[in-house]
């Protein structure tokens, strides 16, 4: 109840706030990224980690705005949540140069448009689930398990879309929000 | 032996993450295209982010890190000196586009072609862990960061 009427203010703003500029140092990383991996194969470790962190913050945000989890999101690239959330990226020695220019000129074609169109209707069913399941936690205490994990899955897919996109993996993403695909 | 600086490293001595935290340096000069915002300003504030980011992690990053960052301002300054005087002919009409202004047109492409050259170069020789020093830049930064009187704790 707190998270809903007071969170925008407390949760949201200030960690929206900080996300914006880190986000700019992110996107300049990205960039910069992308360059080395065409010309050399290989994504520079320390802008890996970065990204990583980067999106585990958002994570940590995400799960709360959602109601997923309890707590406050920790501030920073350095922040944990092992309790709730865990976002753990493998680190690739090698990514294929040919596949990250397809992906530069035709990733909106072959990821972007299928995946997108899917998760748009995943997440409106995921807002249907949220006022849902914003009504059981608040009256039973109790966020319904099978909801909790269709939430998690939106998320969880979104992130290896990104991750495919951002030239962080070769790995094509599952059309699937499960964590065993 | 020198007496007053530290020795240099060898490529073999650095780790390939030392290597690509250097080469990263002069890379910013990308940074003002990757936020799509062409502001002079950009490159030279996401080069000294990247310097306090990552000057401690070592005297080869730092090294690389200073001289990317010191050489950014000369071609900084023209930058700005050429927005400065775009906006006075374009927006304020305060000047003309008169011989004085291609002469400076000219001058700044040349000199922003010498410093992109020059920076890749650099990145490539940062890549394989092999020193490349600018003129004036480079013994700048190599006294600063190699110095026994630099006391800077570094992680490696």
């Amino acid at each position: 109840m707190l998270r809903t009427i007071f969170g925008p203010l407390y949760i949201t703003l200030p960690h929206v706030f900080l996300l914006f500029f880190v986000g700019l140092w992110g996107a300049i990383l990205f960039f910069v990224a992308f360059l080395v991996v065409v010309f050399t194969g290989n994504y520079p470790q320390s802008f890996f980690e970065f990204q990583v962190q980067l999106m585990r913050w958002k994570l940590r945000l995400n799960a709360r705005l959602f109601n997923l989890s309890d707590g406050y999101p920790a501030f920073g690239l350095l922040g944990t949540d092992d309790e709730y959330t865990q976002f753990e990226v493998p680190y690739p020695e090698k990514i294929s140069r040919s596949l990250v220019l397809l992906r530069f000129f035709f990733g909106v074609f072959f990821v972007g448009i299928p995946h997108g169109f899917l998760l748009f209707f995943r997440n409106l069913i995921g807002i249907f689930i949220s006022i849902f399941a914003w009504f059981s936690v608040l009256i039973s205490g109790k966020y319904p398990e099978s909801l909790h994990d269709f939430m998690a899955g939106n998320i969880r897919w979104q992130y290896r879309v990104s991750l495919y996109l951002g030239y962080m993996t070769d790995e094509y993403p599952p059309f699937s929000g499960r964590v065993d695909v | 032996m020198s007496l007053t600086h530290v020795p240099l490293p060898q490529p073999h001595d650095l780790s390939s993450r030392e290597k690509e935290d250097a080469m990263g340096s002069y890379l910013m000069m990308f940074a003002a295209l990757a936020i799509s915002l062409p502001l002079p300003i950009i490159n030279l504030i996401a080069a000294i982010i990247y310097y306090y980011v990552n000057r401690k992690k070592s005297r080869y990053v730092h090294f690389h890190c200073h001289q990317s960052l010191f050489s950014q301002l000369p071609t900084t300054m023209i930058n700005w000196g050429l927005l400065y005087w775009v906006l006075q002919i374009f927006l304020f009409d305060n000047s003309e586009s008169n011989d004085y202004f291609y002469a400076y047109l000219g001058f700044m492409i040349f000199i922003n072609l010498i410093y992109f050259v020059f920076s890749i170069i650099a990145a490539i020789q940062a890549r394989k862990g092999v020193f490349m020093y600018f003129i004036f830049f480079g013994t700048y930064a190599y006294n600063r960061v190699y110095s026994i009187q630099n006391k800077l704790m570094y992680d490696n």
